[in-house]
């Protein structure tokens, strides 16, 4: 029994390439789902999934100038994300127009460049790896870069933790206080942008956004707490992103798929089970009676 | 409008204007310190925009607002509806939260803000609730928790935008009791009111919006006698006039 679990979950780990993986995985699974949290909180779900899109180009750009290089992919990821993140925000602002919808087109064309631009340099193979990732190649210096990526971001988010929590219940009493609401909702997006530039080396451009918000959504069925929903959240990240490189070691399937779809497994087990607001939660809540006596 | 009288805010000559268009025009007067105002006006008389002006979130487009309250000692309670209700937060953490200017943004609670937090709580009647989250309370525990934070903050000038719309009665009577206190040690209160009775007990002094232009008058005035002040007040609050 003991061997058959050591053979499981421990003597994977004796290859260099999977320890880095790991903890690639375990960094990014700090930093990520904390983002995701107030992305939730602030409904802003789905603009993950757009500045995933956005930072294509410039990763692509990356591989385009100096080949397969970690640093110089993900500066280009930073530079587009944050340039579609400001053109968006002005194009609305100019036009008052939703920032949604200004960033929907601008996350499509992003989409469409940052494909032809790899098409243009490089082979369907190379696509694939900029598109969907490839944790099991994290070298030693990737691992590095993500690392201080998450660190930087955990830090930063702690900095402006505070305002973070005020600008989402009441925006209006932090503009009271002089203090710029654009400011703290510019540097938070900046965060989004960096957290999935970490993230695309090990899952890929398109997936790195699932183990920010999935983590989320999920503690969404477990706590209703703030500290208690990023506690669950970096929790579920840590064992969909260990449990996932494991089964993409045994199974053999592709490595960030695994451990995307074993935290969507989780949030759909957790909305079957979950504490709160899932299906079993809502048949198991029935009114108690009052047990006052019955009228005569 | 009392000169002799010290005002920590005075509105000289403001025009202010919404999307464009022309709200409020040659408002002059201050607000006397430690003093309830009520601020009074049909819908659309420009109660709303003239609070956005006084806060500095809506730029005049003439004249100014001479403030020397530093902006972490003013607060300003919005109508309840901006307040996002799904956030995980309980009453203690918002009222908590209004240490936060003065006390910074990086720096932790200690001891004794925790002590004054349980005193603004139990002063406001919602000590029991405080571990509460927002979502789960009822209109009136609402507005006591965000008067709380109002109290934690130590605001030297506060702003309330129908701050008895959809609360309990039990609620009007605290919140009445508190901002009478928080008046009586020097807070300069300005409160957007439809409710005659509710201002009759609550403010002193009456700041008259109707068609673009504030007169300031008092609650007496209001209420009894001057004839004039009386009717552009209710034609203001849309009730229908003495001798109309």
């Amino acid at each position: 029994m003991i061997e058959l679990l050591h053979e499981w979950l421990i003597a994977p780990f004796d290859y260099g390439f999977m320890r880095r993986a790991a903890v690639a995985g375990l960094a990014l699974s700090l930093a990520a789902p904390p983002i995701g949290v107030f992305l939730m909180l602030r409904g802003m779900s789905l603009i993950g999934d757009a500045m995933a899109h956005a930072i294509l180009p410039g990763v692509a750009l990356g591989f385009l100038l100096a080949g397969f290089s970690l640093p110089a992919m993900s500066l280009g990821g930073v530079l587009s994300g944050l340039l579609v993140a400001m053109l968006a925000g002005s194009v609305s602002q100019m036009t008052g127009h939703r920032e949604d919808s200004a960033m929907a087109s601008f996350f499509l064309i992003s989409l469409a460049a940052g494909v032809m631009l790899v098409s243009l340099g490089g082979s369907s193979v190379d696509l694939t790896h900029v598109l969907f990732g490839s944790i099991l190649a994290v070298n030693t210096t990737a691992l590095l870069l993500i690392a201080a990526i998450s660190s930087v971001i955990v830090f930063t988010l702690a900095l402006i933790f505070r305002a973070l929590v005020v600008e989402c219940l009441d925006p209006l009493f932090l503009r009271g206080q002089g203090m710029q609401g654009g400011l703290v909702h510019g540097v938070f997006l900046g965060l989004v942008v960096l957290n999935l530039t970490a993230g695309f080396q090990t899952l890929g451009t398109l997936m790195a956004v699932g183990l920010m918000m999935l983590p989320a959504t999920t503690a969404r069925f477990w706590s209703k707490r703030l500290e208690g929903l990023i506690g669950t959240a970096i929790l579920l990240a840590m064992l969909a992103s260990t449990g996932g490189l494991l089964l993409s070691y045994h199974l053999n399937i592709p490595s960030g798929p695994g451990i995307i779809l074993l935290a969507g497994l989780g949030y759909m087990l957790s909305a079957l089970f979950g504490r709160h607001h899932s299906l079993l939660a809502k048949l198991r809540r029935r009114a108690a009676p009052l047990g006052s006596p019955e009228p005569l | 409008m009392s000169e002799t009288q010290s005002s920590r805010l005075e509105l000289r000559d403001l025009q202010l204007a919404q999307a464009n268009r022309t709200v409020l025009e040659h408002v002059n007067g201050s607000f006397r310190d430690g003093a309830i105002t009520a601020l009074v006006g049909a819908n659309g008389a420009g109660k709303s925009t003239l609070i956005q002006g006084i806060m500095g979130m809506l730029r005049p487009v003439a004249g100014k607002v001479v403030c020397s309250v530093p902006k972490e000692r003013r607060a300003w309670l919005p109508q309840q509806l901006a307040l996002d209700l799904t956030f995980p937060m309980s009453v203690e953490e918002l009222v908590m939260t209004g240490s936060w200017p003065s006390h910074g943004a990086l720096t932790g609670y200690c001891a004794r803000h925790y002590r004054r937090g349980r005193e603004v709580m139990a002063r406001l009647g919602i000590s029991h609730l405080a571990h509460r989250p927002l979502g789960e309370l009822s209109g009136g525990q609402r507005q006591r928790a965000l008067i709380g934070r109002t109290l934690m903050q130590e605001a030297e000038l506060l702003l309330l935008d129908e701050p008895f719309a959809n609360v309990d009665v039990e609620t009007v009577e605290v919140l009445m009791t508190v901002l009478h206190e928080m008046a009586d040690n020097g807070t300069t209160i300005i409160v957007v009111l439809h409710d005659m009775e509710q201002l009759a007990r609550l403010a002193e002094e009456v700041v008259v919006l109707h068609q673009g232009h504030a007169r300031w008058t008092t609650a007496q005035a209001v209420l009894h006698s001057q004839p004039t002040a009386a009717e552009s007040a209710r034609l203001a609050l849309g009730m229908p006039g003495v001798g109309a």
